[in-house]
């Protein structure tokens, strides 16, 4: 009888670990969900974001809005500073997930970052 | 920002220099100092001039535009926004039902309770998405020769009026005298239109003062464009006509084509 009883509890000791386990997983999944939608709100260029950046920054980055995908040489044009001094403030704000970069043909070109847009 | 160099650039929003769009937005810090009103008869004053004039009701929160007109479309500003439409799709021409010699098209938000409280939960990815919707509107609009585009706001800081702000070439601040209004009009002047980099001037509405008076022209460095009288009978007069088409004598009248004349003259 009481090897029986010992069996029993050892299997519901089994169970209750197993039940444990599974759910540590689901909460480490939950936990690394929430981090990448948080993670997707930060880098959505809003307006609000915007005016929290810095002025070189947010002036860049407007321009980048008003006048659509540009090069570094295009933005530099309109805020009438170096063409060097843009491109470093663009990959700053590539770095940030704010902007995309991408090549078209010889020349890189910048644009808001739109990808995480849900309809 | 420089215009003068932006031929160069691929997505242009200026084809000639006889061509340029305006876009403004009509803003304040508080509800209920005539926004709506100043917004509708200075775009009704642009398209009586021959200007093809787009006014947009961004106010997603309290629409008042679609109290005022009959709407003829399917799509809302809402859904353009969205992405679910393009922002010709929304866009209502009221200009033989007023007697303008300019276009002037209207676009609606939904006033349905259900569409407004959805707002509420919408997050900052939509947000962000609005924005781009709305820059890329304004040079859809540019592209097709629209003269003037005027958007109708909510007050204060809202993400759809900041969005608005963003979007615009000048924002017109409607100021009522209280000292409420005052100081949020300075903080939104300092913390927000000047780090967007806009043109703003001010429009001194419900005036309680002697208008006569009036030597003050500038207010936290943005020009007073005109001081209004308060006068009771502009919203009661409002809610069946255009008084700007129907009474252009009318004082009111007069000073939205002022504002008109110096927001011109700006440029």
């Amino acid at each position: 009888m009481d090897s029986e009883l010992l069996e029993q509890v050892v299997n519901n000791l089994k169970e209750i670990n197993a039940k444990l386990d599974q759910l540590i997983l689901q909460a480490e999944f939950k936990e690394d969900h929430v981090g990448e939608k948080n993670k997707i709100i930060a880098d959505s260029l809003d307006v609000i974001t915007l005016l929290s950046l810095a002025d070189h920054l947010r002036t860049t980055a407007t321009t980048l809005f008003e006048i659509g995908p540009a090069t570094a040489d295009e933005i530099a044009s309109v805020t009438n500073k170096e063409r060097a001094v843009e491109s470093n403030y663009l990959n700053q704000l590539v770095r940030m997930n704010h902007v995309k970069k991408y090549r078209d043909g010889r020349k890189v070109y910048f644009r808001i970052n739109d990808s995480l847009r849900k309809k | 920002m420089n215009f003068n160099n932006y031929q160069i650039y691929k997505n242009q929003i200026i084809i000639d220099e006889g061509n340029m769009t305006l876009t403004l937005a009509i803003h304040s810090s508080k509800g209920g100092t005539g926004k709506t009103s100043i917004a509708l008869n200075l775009a009704v004053a642009f398209a009586l001039e021959g200007k093809d004039t787009c006014l947009i009701d961004l106010d997603l929160r309290g629409p008042s535009l679609s109290s005022i007109f009959e709407t003829k479309t399917h799509f809302w500003i809402n859904d353009f926004l969205s992405g679910k439409c393009s922002l010709k799709d929304t866009m209502n021409d009221f200009q033989k039902d007023i007697g303008t010699d300019g276009h002037i098209y209207v676009s609606f938000a939904n006033p349905d309770i259900k569409a407004i409280r959805e707002l509420v939960s919408k997050d900052r990815n939509w947000q962000a998405g609005a924005l781009k919707a709305l820059m890329n509107g304004k040079k859809e609009l540019a592209e097709n020769n629209m003269d003037i585009i005027i958007f109708d706001t909510s007050p204060g800081v809202e993400y759809e009026s900041i969005n608005a702000v963003a979007a615009s070439d000048m924002v017109i601040i409607v100021h009522n005298d209280t000292n409420a209004c005052s100081n949020c009009t300075e903080q939104l002047i300092k913390g927000v239109y000047t780090l967007l980099d806009k043109k703003c001037a001010i429009v001194d509405n419900m005036h309680h003062g002697n208008c006569l008076d009036i030597i003050e022209k500038k207010r936290y460095g943005a020009p007073i464009l005109a001081t209004i009288p308060c006068m009771c009978e502009i919203a009661t007069r409002s809610a069946n006509e255009i008084l700007v088409r129907s009474d252009p004598e009318h004082l009111f009248s007069k000073s939205i084509t002022a504002i008109k004349d110096k927001i011109i003259e700006m440029q």
